[in-house]
């Protein structure tokens, strides 16, 4: 039989839309989930994707792209590719699986959402197969991790770790819930894909496959590019309901995305700064976290801004200067917490690696130094208790992470600052004063209590260090310690 | 005279990287906060230096004998502490 050529076809179906005629309209797209706000309805008829894909071409594609997956996998089931990886390397592959994995389901549920209460029919289809796009990352995902649980539990938290209260992801799900599932789909279709998506994972995924790759974790850079390929497709819905928006509300439009970057550039300083930074062994690293994101996001970012006619956001010479400390701050506090991880953390504190972090950071030594001077000591005279921790540091009433920004003061030194609010009686803290901007105008959609929060309210028991692990679900097979047993600081003998 | 009462504050020591978590009581003198605070830091992440401490609450420095109740910490607010 022959087939209508597809572009006679297509432009019939990637629209399909129709006239209620027994319900209103706003009973089958409620503002609350469809959130057309200023935008009046008629314009979503406006909403065009830019690179178009019909259902079984997109279903020829995934089978091809599964098939080369599992088969590389397959492959790589019997070597011992594994056993060779390097710690370090490790942890930044476990990092990926637990932070990752379920936030790709959390990305399943936004995706459908938008496939249900989009207000324009080709972006309802775009949805559909950005639904079945996150589904299969979740699952392959699950499926790559699954195979290294019986080597490592640690590997299970690439299921386990949404399902608990550990620290990291009690950020990572605050930011993903507010991101993904609480706001209306407009909202999501810039936060999601446009901020998230096309500023941050996207290029990341591509930078984390060719790490993989320089480190000798084939399996994991086959894996990788196999979603960043499907992310580079369903990530351009945030493109044309950003033009919309910002032809009928720019004012929401400037706040959305100002909001997400920042939040979204917090996570990643947790989750992937230190894994470029100090995870990475040495002679693979290829570029620094602040190269990376002033060669890849930045510069994306900025023209994001100029494409679509929106203002750097007001906290941007503060996002730069922070590009400089944050992941190192970050990276410290997961090192000296590492009972509460569910990875080795790699020190990455040799003279050689700090000599290469104070040619890529030149304030490093002056902020840092003297800290892990101290650790060293005490490493050295194998006092590891006392590189242990005993209590909770203070985390940030808004990206849910430790009060350790670092900020300049008037005589240039760097320290770290409070920076609280007092409202209704009750004081909160916060990391930053772009984090307090951005709790006190959301403030009615932010109830996330901090992990310190639950301690003082007594919700963690015993209230001590032991409480506070098991509250995690960090049981003593999983949580982290040093990835080289302290070997890093002979160097300093 | 009420009976001391724990409290929790927002604490740091001098150039250490990170805030905590640190339960006082309202009868501690500045002297025994420095020290509870000091704990989590100093030998630590801070050189131990043989030097007194000194506790700055709302920018200003409080005398060591001060104690809590009378220097007017609250719960939940932040405390700084750092050698003299």
């Amino acid at each position: 039989m022959a087939l209508m050529k597809r572009e006679e076809w297509q432009d019939l179906v990637r629209e399909v839309d129709w006239t209620f005629s027994y319900v209103d309209d706003d009973a089958v797209f409620p503002e609350w989930q469809s959130g057309t706000g200023k935008v009046p309805r008629d314009a979503w008829r406006a909403w065009e994707e830019s690179y178009k894909i019909s259902y079984p071409e997109y279903v020829s594609v995934q089978r091809e792209k599964e098939a080369s997956a599992f088969a590389v996998k397959a492959a790589l089931q019997r070597s011992t590719v594994f056993d060779n990886l390097d710690e370090g390397w490790k942890s930044c592959a476990k990092v990926h699986f637990g932070g990752v994995s379920l936030a790709e389901y959390t990305a399943f549920i936004a995706e459908a959402r938008m496939a249900r209460f989009g207000l324009a029919g080709a972006w309802r289809n775009m949805a559909v197969l950005g639904a079945l796009d996150e589904i299969r990352h979740c699952q392959l995902s699950l499926f790559f991790a699954h195979e290294f649980v019986s080597k490592d539990p640690q590997y299970d938290w690439a299921l386990k770790a949404f399902h608990t209260n550990q620290w990291a992801i009690v950020a990572a799900r605050a930011l993903f819930d507010a991101m993904m599932v609480g706001g209306n789909v407009v909202d999501t279709a810039i936060q999601l894909p446009l901020v998230f998506e096309t500023g941050f994972t996207n290029l990341q995924f591509v930078g984390l496959a060719s790490d993989a790759l320089a480190s000798g974790d084939i399996n994991f850079a086959n894996m990788i590019s196999s979603v960043q390929t499907d992310e580079a497709r369903h990530a351009q819905q945030g493109g044309p309901t950003l033009e919309l928006l910002m032809k009928h509300d720019p004012v929401r439009a400037q706040w959305i995305v100002d909001k997400m970057f920042w939040l979204s550039g917090r996570v990643f300083a947790v989750l992937t700064g230190p894994a470029m930074d100090y995870y990475t062994p040495l002679y693979h690293r290829r570029q620094s976290y602040k190269e990376f994101m002033h060669e890849w996001i930045i510069s994306q970012f900025i023209r994001t801004l100029q494409d679509y006619g929106l203002k750097k956001p007001w906290y941007w010479d503060e996002f730069i200067d922070g590009l400089d400390v944050w992941h190192h701050s970050l990276h410290l506090g997961i090192w000296f917490w590492r009972p509460t991880v569910w990875w080795k953390p790699q020190a990455g504190m040799s003279k050689a690696e700090r000599q290469w972090l104070n040619a890529k950071y030149p304030k490093w030594e002056e902020i840092y130094g003297p800290i892990w001077d101290q650790i060293i000591a005490n490493a050295n005279t194998g006092d590891i208790e006392v590189t242990l921790p005993e209590c909770l540091p203070w985390l940030c009433n808004t990206c849910h992470l430790p009060q350790c920004t670092h900020t300049a003061l008037h005589d240039g030194k760097y320290r770290v600052r409070d920076f609280a609010l007092t409202h209704d009686n009750y004081t909160y803290h916060f990391c930053s004063k772009v984090c307090r901007q951005i709790w006190w105008e959301d403030r009615d959609m932010l109830h996330v209590k901090t992990l310190g929060e639950r301690l003082l309210a007594g919700d963690i028991q015993p209230p001590d260090f032991a409480g506070l692990l098991k509250y995690m679900a960090l049981t003593p097979d999983v949580v982290g310690d040093d990835a080289y047993n302290y070997k890093w600081a002979e160097d300093y003998r | 005279m009420s009976e001391p009462h724990f409290i929790a504050i927002n604490a740091k020591f001098g150039y250490d990287f990170v805030m905590h978590v640190v339960v006082i009581t309202s009868a501690d003198t500045m002297a025994e906060v420095a020290q509870k605070v000091a704990h989590h830091s100093v030998g630590k992440r801070i050189r131990p230096e043989p030097r007194d401490m000194v506790v700055y609450y709302e920018g200003r420095a409080v005398a060591a004998h001060t104690t809590v109740i009378e220097a007017g910490i609250r719960p939940l607010q932040h405390v700084f502490v750092d050698y003299a």
